[in-house]
């Protein structure tokens, strides 16, 4: 407002003023206040008025409501010096021209400290009789403009802003020095002049008012256009039949038929329209669900993209609906990103479910391996241990080991430590430690190995400690059995034995007799005496192999297998001889098996004595022995193999040699050589097998077992 | 010769296939009887079945024997033998056959035992020939 009536003081040249009279014959007041086109015209026009109304001299103070200064603005026919009495400021009460403004009620002061010649104020507030069209449109009675004109309230100074239009008005004073003379009907028109100076003011003012606004509107307009554009979403304002109102560039990409026509296009530009539409529809339907996914073309690249389409409605001033905002957002990445996403996280869950398969297989073997297992890592802490070792070392979670358990993992520490740093990737060392069960000091066969990560260092050790006197207590079981079971074969033997004894002497009388009468038997009765010189020779054999089964029986005990094949044949080194069988024997270092010696050694004879049989133009029988080492070093077996070079046995009859009273030397054998020496070989928990071919030879195989004990 | 066994049946036969063999046989049932036997006459060979009556064994019998003449040729027989036996016989120098007995064997043993006999006298020289030499030869 300062600014407004700086500008008008410079027009309020004088010159120009009765240049404009002189030009032109004198019209009414109001009509010369309607030329104003300008707010700012209508002071040095209403000033111009009032000295043609036979006034000395006029001015007028405007108001600041910034600062509350009151400060003369324009003036007419008053001297420069004497306008700054004027100057003052609203707070100033006592000044006649701030109690005018702030009553705004207009007053006639007399000789006064102000001025020395009666004066006339006209407050000069900005007011309206009737609503402006803002507040009537939206029908409030709250219009400042209205609000001034009825004074129903007093007047606030420091508010003077429309609550409806937010216009800012203005407050003003006209100072008019009175003529010499003056009547109280020349005030009174003076009144009526500056009131409707006044109102032309306003009018004028509110319309300044309306342009300023409608011109910070097209800014925001502007402004707004602008963002819309720019937002990389497609965004479009349908009305309330989904007729697009106004779309952005990337709306237009969509839904705008392109300026190059292809058909494609054409076509993808309609599908998004009736598929945009569509969507619009449910989300109408719905109400209340304002989400949509929506496919569409895109009509430049022809590739598909999935949206989310969001919207809103808008809103008239009054309350209608006007049409609906959508904003469209781009979620093929994101989807794609979230089914990668679950996708992965299924492949995780399913391998996280095959870890955990792996893990409780792995539980259930290390559960059921027997032993303890226990599970160190690079700093050879403890890290698992499964329920047998957790007996030997502490569950490691409740009070903590007790003292024996302490000492069993100092001595495990140790061990467990060196191997660790060391370079070999395995260990076997004898532990001892101490066995809660037995309530003893055991050793164990501690086995280790490493876990190596995938730089090649050592991730965990994994140890076994298996407890050796526990196998070996297994291994003295079946031992002892084995003894027993030699023992029953040898108690079977004791009764054949007491049989053949008894058998024996009878026999022997018999065989001599036969022999004795072989000069009187008469010719015609030789074939029966033949018959019963053979059949008792028979019987004969077959005692003598009975009594065989008996004869010479010993306990089991530790032997060397080598020493028991050269006692053999150096017992039948005449008989060989005499065969023409030529003897080769290659015979290895061999640990002690535990055997019943002379029953090994009758086994030897029998497969010996066989050999020779087997060539009765001579050859060569071999002898061999090996140790075969087991697999846990505990075990192990001793080799004897007996070859021969003889007729060799008819296959035929291989599967049955071992059979009772089987035999291949007809008269001459009893069939029971070799049915012995199965059993004699499965009583030492032995393995026996033979190989043969006709005419060229026929090889025994004897493994027996042997246990470091 | 001394041939001793507790069986008759077996004894009968022995001496009578030595004798046919030209030996001259004194055939005992005991031990006490053998015993007896050594003390009237010397023997050259004597053949002795190991289990006599009672507990007796043909040990005490050929010990007996060598009382009288240590160079005397012996040889067990026997239906079985433990290793305990079969060791001390070795160590003694006595022989052992098992029944049933091959009647070559037999007759091979006796005459080397008999031959044995008449080396070591012709060795000692004081007794003389007390074996028949016979046509079992060959």
């Amino acid at each position: 407002m300062g600014s407004l009536m700086a500008t008008a003081e410079i027009r309020l040249q004088p010159e120009r003023v009765n240049g404009r009279r002189a030009a032109q014959p004198r019209r009414p007041a109001v009509l010369r206040l309607l030329q104003a086109e300008r707010s700012e015209e209508i002071f040095p026009l209403l000033l111009e008025e009032i000295i043609a109304l036979g006034n000395p001299r006029a001015l007028v103070v405007d108001v600041n409501f910034d600062s509350g200064e009151v400060t003369p603005a324009a003036a007419l026919k008053w001297p420069r010096q004497q306008m700054e009495k004027f100057a003052t400021a609203l707070w100033v009460s006592e000044n006649p021209l701030v109690s005018v403004i702030h009553t705004a009620r207009p007053q006639v002061l007399g000789k006064t400290s102000l001025y020395n010649r009666p004066l006339y104020i006209h407050p000069i507030l900005y007011s309206n009789r009737n609503l402006c069209w803002e507040a009537d449109r939206i029908r409030t009675g709250s219009c400042l403009a209205v609000q001034n004109f009825r004074r129903q309230k007093r007047i606030r100074l420091e508010d003077q802003v429309c609550s409806t239009c937010e216009m800012r008005a203005y407050a003003a004073a006209v100072v008019v020095e009175l003529p010499k003379g003056h009547t109280e009907q020349g005030v009174a028109e003076l009144g009526e002049l500056i009131d409707l100076a006044n109102r032309y003011l306003s009018r004028l003012f509110k319309v300044e008012h309306y342009y300023n606004r409608m011109r910070d509107m097209e800014i925001t307009i502007a402004q707004m256009g602008t963002v819309m554009q720019s937002m990389a979403d497609p965004v479009i304002l349908t009305d309330t039949q989904h007729r697009v109102i106004m779309q952005n560039k990337a709306a237009e990409r969509f839904f705008k038929v392109p300026d190059e026509m292809t058909e494609g296009l054409v076509r993808a530009v309609e599908f998004n329209n009736l598929l945009f539409s569509a969507a619009l529809s449910s989300m109408l339907v719905s109400g209340s669900d304002s989400h949509r996914d929506l496919t569409l073309v895109d009509a430049i690249e022809g590739e598909e993209m999935l949206f989310e389409a969001v919207s809103a409605p808008t809103y008239g001033p009054d309350g209608i609906q006007l049409g609906t905002v959508t904003v469209m957002r781009d979620v093929t990445d994101l989807r794609r990103a979230d089914q990668e996403l679950r996708l992965n996280y299924d492949r995780l869950r399913e391998a996280e479910e095959v870890v955990r398969q792996d893990r409780d297989r792995l539980n259930l073997i290390i559960e059921n391996v027997g032993d303890p297992i226990v599970v160190c890592d690079s700093r050879a802490k403890i890290v698992l241990t499964d329920p047998l070792a957790q007996e030997v070392f502490g569950a490691g979670t409740d009070a903590g080991p007790d003292a024996v358990q302490f000492k069993n993992q100092t001595a495990f520490g140790a061990y467990i430590d060196s191997f660790t740093y060391s370079f070999s990737e395995r260990e076997n060392a004898p532990l001892r430690l101490y066995n809660p069960t037995l309530k003893q000091e055991i050793e164990y066969d501690a086995r280790s190995g490493k876990i190596f990560d995938e730089k090649g260092q050592v991730s965990y050790t994994v140890t076994v400690l298996r407890d050796l006197t526990a196998l070996r207590r297994v291994e003295q079981l079946k031992v002892e059995r084995r003894m027993l079971e030699i023992e029953k074969f040898a108690a079977t033997g004791r009764l054949a034995a007491t049989i053949a004894h008894e058998v024996n002497n009878p026999m022997e009388a018999i065989k001599n007799a036969i022999y004795l009468l072989a000069g009187a038997v008469p010719e015609s009765a030789m074939p029966v005496y033949t018959i019963l010189k053979s059949e008792t020779e028979r019987v004969a054999r077959i005692v003598r192999q009975m009594l065989g089964l008996y004869r010479n029986t010993e306990q089991v005990k530790p032997v060397n297998v080598n020493t028991i094949i050269e006692d053999t044949l150096l017992l039948l080194n005449r008989q060989l001889q005499r065969a023409n069988v030529e003897v080769q024997s290659e015979l290895e270092n061999l640990p002690d098996a535990v055997i019943a010696a002379d029953q090994i050694r009758q086994v030897l004879s029998n497969l010996v004595i066989n050999a020779k049989d087997a060539m009765p133009n001579g050859g060569r029988l071999r002898l061999r022995t090996r140790h075969i080492p087991g697999a846990d070093e505990l075990h192990g077996w001793v080799r004897i193999v007996i070859a021969d070079t003889g007729t060799g046995i008819p296959q035929e009859m291989i599967r049955s040699i071992f059979e009772p009273f089987v035999t291949t030397k007809g008269e001459k054998g009893t069939g029971l050589g070799l049915w012995i020496v199965k059993g004699i070989i499965q009583n030492h928990a032995g393995k026996l097998s033979v190989k043969s071919k006709l005419g060229t030879g026929t090889v025994f195989k004897i493994d027996l077992p042997v246990v470091k004990l | 010769m001394l041939v001793v066994d507790d069986e008759a049946s077996v004894l009968l036969t022995y001496r009578l296939i030595l004798e046919q063999q030209g030996y001259e046989v004194v055939a005992c049932g005991t031990s006490r009887e053998a015993i007896a036997a050594i003390e009237k006459q010397p023997f050259d060979v004597v053949l002795c079945d190991y289990s006599l009556e009672e507990q007796h064994t043909g040990f005490e019998v050929i010990t007996a024997a060598r009382k009288r003449d240590p160079e005397t040729p012996a040889a067990l027989l026997t239906g079985y033998a433990t290793k305990d036996t079969a060791d001390e016989a070795s160590t003694q120098g006595i022989g052992i056959m098992f029944k049933p007995i091959e009647i070559d064997e037999f007759l091979a043993t006796t005459s080397t035992m008999v031959r044995k006999k008449n080396e070591s006298n012709e060795k000692g020289g004081e007794k003389g020939n007390a074996a028949p030499q016979t046509r079992r030869q060959g």
